[in-house]
């Protein structure tokens, strides 16, 4: 990249953290806010389970986005996330080993989302339905495969993703790059371009189809992954696991400024308002805060961080 | 006549989709399954339908205007536990009691609206964080215990009969009525439409935006709120989560009953048949005995087959 093309990236870059003034400033604050209250997150192995904490929503929260950006929704996630998991502790003691279970981990993920992208890229479904009934086939499917809690994970998978290890943060660095990556690419390119303007993107030959699908696919198997890597943290599978992760996956794009009717939105807002999440769960367990306050919290949040750029614009539109 | 008839079907052709629908089910259903086709049982299936058309009524108005409401279920809650805190001892019919939730569920629907018209958040965000604050603050002041209600008028709503119909059924008939009366025969119900079919040539035509979208929300909340008492007298006691159930198939019932997500248009009359023909698949599931495992995996992939009959979403 050239000297004039760098900092016209750097610039267009810049300029996307616009109205995420509000939701950074919040963050930063319930991030002093917890260090204060508990001085040793500094020590890598406090931080590794910070992060271990987050990582799920923020998997969730990156799978909606992806699907938000193309002006879709995805109300499946929850009973895709607990699919996975029940999927990954029972194929792991099989035959097929951790490596065999986390390919079909992945490949069941990819399925899903292409059957989700093939209604709704291809058949022309509105996403909101067809991903409605999909959560009550994929809830059903796990509820078959496993009715109540059980089967099992190998221990060094457990280890490896949910020890001591910063192996969640790591896996976190590498989303953002392929992401990156990604978005350098035609179909990258496409993604947002069919949610911001889907008529116009196909005049300007964007295969509206292939991106809208490849997102459907690249979400489906994040949260199959998501799915995966609960079971590890909690050695075992879980039918119902994943059930409040639909509407946290929703919250913490939403919080980042991801816009419901596509094209609107970062990446990282998402990751920052999932990261918000996670934080303030934690500050209102040192506050002695009963749990469920967090509810409230994050309701208040998201108004307040989605109200105020728009009261501001309309106080200097004097009206 | 036939011009008026042909309009009728091309307007609804969607809404008759799943009326014909309904009538197949129940006439094979009949057929196959004994029992199913004898008058109570039916009735009972509608009586069931009736809690969902209830919301379904503020949900399709939400829904034609552009909109979506994501609290139904946390002010079907908040009635259900309302309504058997606020009894007080001088109110024997149980009236009072009524009307103070029912303006509770009203008043949540009113901030809802102020939000959304007024400061101009996007309805999903407006009543999906409503939704979880009213959440909290529900486990924080009900907690984990079912509450149970003793009112003179609610108990009769579950157990009168008018000439066998039961009283829930009326109930929903009669709001059904005023509803479409109000979409199709008023001026302000067909700003509605043109404030879901374009937001921006509604308002620069004049259209009172803000005060269709506040009146929106209110009716949304004020159904959800009857809704509530209506699912509280069939069970006799509310608890959190009582209303969780009724996102999902109030949203179901909109678009099987050929409502576009998307808004501007569609019709309640569709909504009455979604309503009767979700719960009719529950019965039919329950009938077969499956496991809750199967009974979800059927119900999605009845909405996924019926998704190509309810009409699909034209633009690229």
């Amino acid at each position: 990249m050239g000297g004039k093309g760098a900092r016209l990236y750097w610039r267009v870059q810049w300029r996307r953290n616009d109205g995420l003034g509000a939701l950074f400033l919040v963050l930063v604050l319930f991030a002093i806010l917890y260090a204060i209250l508990f001085p040793g997150i500094f020590a890598i192995g406090a931080a590794s389970k910070f992060v271990q904490g987050w990582f799920p929503t923020a998997m969730v929260a990156a799978a909606q986005t992806i699907v938000m950006l193309t002006g879709g929704i995805d109300l499946s996630v929850g009973p895709m996330v607990s699919l996975g998991s029940v999927v990954a502790a029972s194929t792991m003691e099989g035959p097929l080993g951790i490596f065999g279970g986390v390919l079909a981990m992945l490949a069941l993920g990819g399925g899903v989302g292409a059957i989700v992208g093939a209604f709704v890229a291809i058949g022309r479904y509105p996403a909101i339905i067809v991903t409605l009934a999909l959560s009550f086939v994929l809830r059903g499917v796990a509820l078959l495969i496993m009715p109540r809690p059980g089967g099992f994970v190998p221990r060094s998978l457990s280890d490896f993703l949910a020890g001591v290890h910063p192996t969640a943060a790591v896996l976190l660095v590498l989303l953002v790059i392929v992401w990156k990556l990604y978005q350098a690419t035609p179909l990258g390119v496409g993604l947002i371009a069919v949610g911001d303007n889907a008529e116009g993107a196909y005049r300007s030959g964007v295969n509206v189809t292939t991106a809208r699908m490849c997102a459907y696919i690249a979400s489906g198997i994040l949260q199959g992954f998501t799915g995966l890597y609960m079971a590890a943290k909690t050695g075992s599978g879980d039918p119902l696991i994943g059930e409040p992760m639909t509407l946290a996956a929703i919250s913490a794009a939403v919080l980042g400024g991801v816009g419901f009717l596509g094209g609107q939105g970062t990446m990282r807002g998402a990751l920052a308002g999932s990261l918000l999440m996670s934080i303030m769960i934690s500050v209102m367990f040192f506050l002695h805060l009963p749990l469920v306050a967090q509810y409230i919290m994050q309701g208040l949040i998201i108004v307040v961080t989605v109200a105020l750029p728009l009261i501001r614009a309309s106080m200097r539109r004097g009206t | 006549m036939t011009a008026v008839l042909q309009r009728f079907v091309i307007a609804y052709s969607r809404s008759l989709v799943a009326y014909g629908i309904v009538a197949v089910l129940w006439i094979v259903a009949s057929l196959l399954i004994t029992g199913f086709g004898v008058y109570p049982h039916l009735r009972y299936i509608v009586e069931l339908a009736a809690v969902i058309g209830l919301v379904g009524v503020g949900q399709t108005i939400a829904v034609i205007g552009g909109g979506i409401d994501l609290s139904v279920s946390a002010v079907i809650t908040v009635t259900a536990l309302v309504l058997p805190m606020v009894s007080f001892e001088s109110d024997s019919s149980g009236l009072g009691a009524i009307a103070l939730s029912l303006l509770v569920a009203a008043a949540i629907g009113a901030v809802n609206g102020l939000g959304i018209g007024y400061l101009g958040l996007p309805p999903l965000i407006m009543t999906l964080a409503m939704a979880t604050i009213l959440q909290g603050l529900l486990v924080l002041i009900a907690g984990g215990s079912a509450i149970s209600v003793s009112n003179a008028t609610l108990e009769s709503l579950g157990s009168t009969h008018v000439l066998t119909i039961s009283a829930s059924i009326l109930l929903w008939l009669v709001v059904a009525a005023i509803c479409l009366f109000w979409l199709h025969g008023t001026r302000s119900g067909a700003l509605i439409f043109a404030i879901g079919t374009n937001p921006m040539v509604s308002k620069l035509s004049g259209v009172p935006i803000r005060r269709l979208t506040l009146a929106t929300y209110i009716i949304s909340g004020l159904c959800a709120g009857l809704a509530g008492l209506l699912l509280l007298s069939m069970n006799g006691q509310g608890y959190v989560g009582i209303g969780d159930p009724y996102l999902l198939s109030s949203i179901a019932a909109v678009v099987l009953g050929g409502t576009s997500i998307l808004g501007g248009r569609g019709s309640y009359l569709g909504t009455i048949a979604g309503a009767v023909l979700l719960v009719t698949m529950t019965a039919l599931i329950t009938v077969i005995n499956a496991s809750e495992g199967w009974r979800s995996l059927i119900l999605g992939c009845l909405i996924l087959g019926m998704l190509p009959l309810s009409g699909r979403d034209q633009s690229r």
